[in-house]
C-alpha cells in the first residue's frame, strides 16, 4: 500500500528512528511500512494518523478500490 | 530490515525475554536428554516409567514452544510478530518437505532410517535458514 510516511517524517525532520520511537516500534517497522513491503494494522495506522494529525486516508493510498466502480461494487453489496 | 536488526542494542524486551527462555530450555534439554536415556538404561527402566522418561525428556520441548508463543503475545511490534510467524512457517514448511522426501527416499531406495527424535532440531534449521531470506524481503 502506498503512503506518505516518507515525506510526512521528513516536513517534521524525523528520522526513521524517531518515528520509530514515537510509536513504540522498530525502526525496521517504519522502513518495511515506508517502502510499502508491509501494511500496518487498523490500530498502528489509527497511531500514526493521530501522530500526524491526519487522517488515515490522507497517509495511505487505497490503490486497490479508490476508482468509483470499486466503490460503487461496495455498495451493491452492501445492499 | 538492515544488519542493525542483529545488535542486541536494538532487541525489544520481549525479544530478550524470548532469547532467556529459549537459553534456559536449551541447557535443561541438554541435562534432561541424557539423564532420561541414563535412567533407561541402567535402571532398566521399561514400560509406564520408561514412558515417562520419554515425556520428561521432551518437556523443554514443551517450554520452548512456550517461549515462542509468549513472545508472540509479548512483542508489541507487529512487523517483527509478522516476520517471526513467517520464519516460523518456513520452518514448519522446510520440515515437512525434507522429512516427506526421506520417507519417500526410505520407502524407494531404502535410505537410512530417520530417528522422529531429529525432526525438531531439523524444524529449528529450516526456521535460521528461513529468517536471511525473510528478512531480506523487507530490505
Amino acid at each position: 500500500m502506498k503512503n506518505r510516511l516518507k515525506v510526512l517524517r521528513a516536513e517534521r525532520d524525523w528520522s526513521q528512528a524517531d518515528l520509530a520511537q514515537r510509536l513504540e516500534v522498530s525502526r525496521q517497522s517504519v522502513n518495511a511500512i515506508e517502502t510499502g513491503k508491509f501494511d500496518p494494522s487498523l490500530p498502528l495506522a489509527f497511531k500514526l494518523a493521530r501522530l500526524f494529525g491526519l487522517g488515515i486516508e490522507e497517509i495511505f493510498e487505497d490503490s486497490g478500490s479508490g476508482s468509483e466502480s470499486g466503490n460503487q461494487q461496495v455498495s451493491e453489496s452492501a445492499n | 530490515m538492515t544488519s542493525s536488526c542483529w545488535s542486541p542494542a536494538t532487541w525489544s524486551p520481549a525479544l530478550r525475554r524470548l532469547l532467556v527462555r529459549v537459553a534456559i530450555a536449551a541447557f535443561s534439554s541438554v541435562l534432561l536428554a541424557p539423564a532420561a536415556a541414563a535412567a533407561v538404561y541402567f535402571w532398566h527402566l521399561k514400560g509406564v516409567p520408561a514412558c515417562l522418561m520419554a515425556v520428561i525428556a521432551a518437556l523443554p520441548i514443551v517450554g520452548l514452544l512456550a517461549a515462542n508463543a509468549a513472545f508472540l503475545n509479548e512483542e508489541k511490534d507487529e512487523f517483527q510478530r509478522n516476520v517471526f510467524v513467517q520464519c516460523l512457517l518456513g520452518g514448519i514448511g522446510g520440515t515437512l518437505v525434507a522429512t516427506t522426501i526421506w520417507g519417500n527416499l526410505e520407502s524407494f531406495v531404502h535410505a537410512p532410517h530417520l530417528n522422529p527424535v531429529i525432526v525438531y532440531p531439523i524444524f529449528w534449521i529450516f526456521v535460521l535458514i528461513s529468517a536471511p531470506v525473510v528478512l531480506a524481503r523487507y530490505r
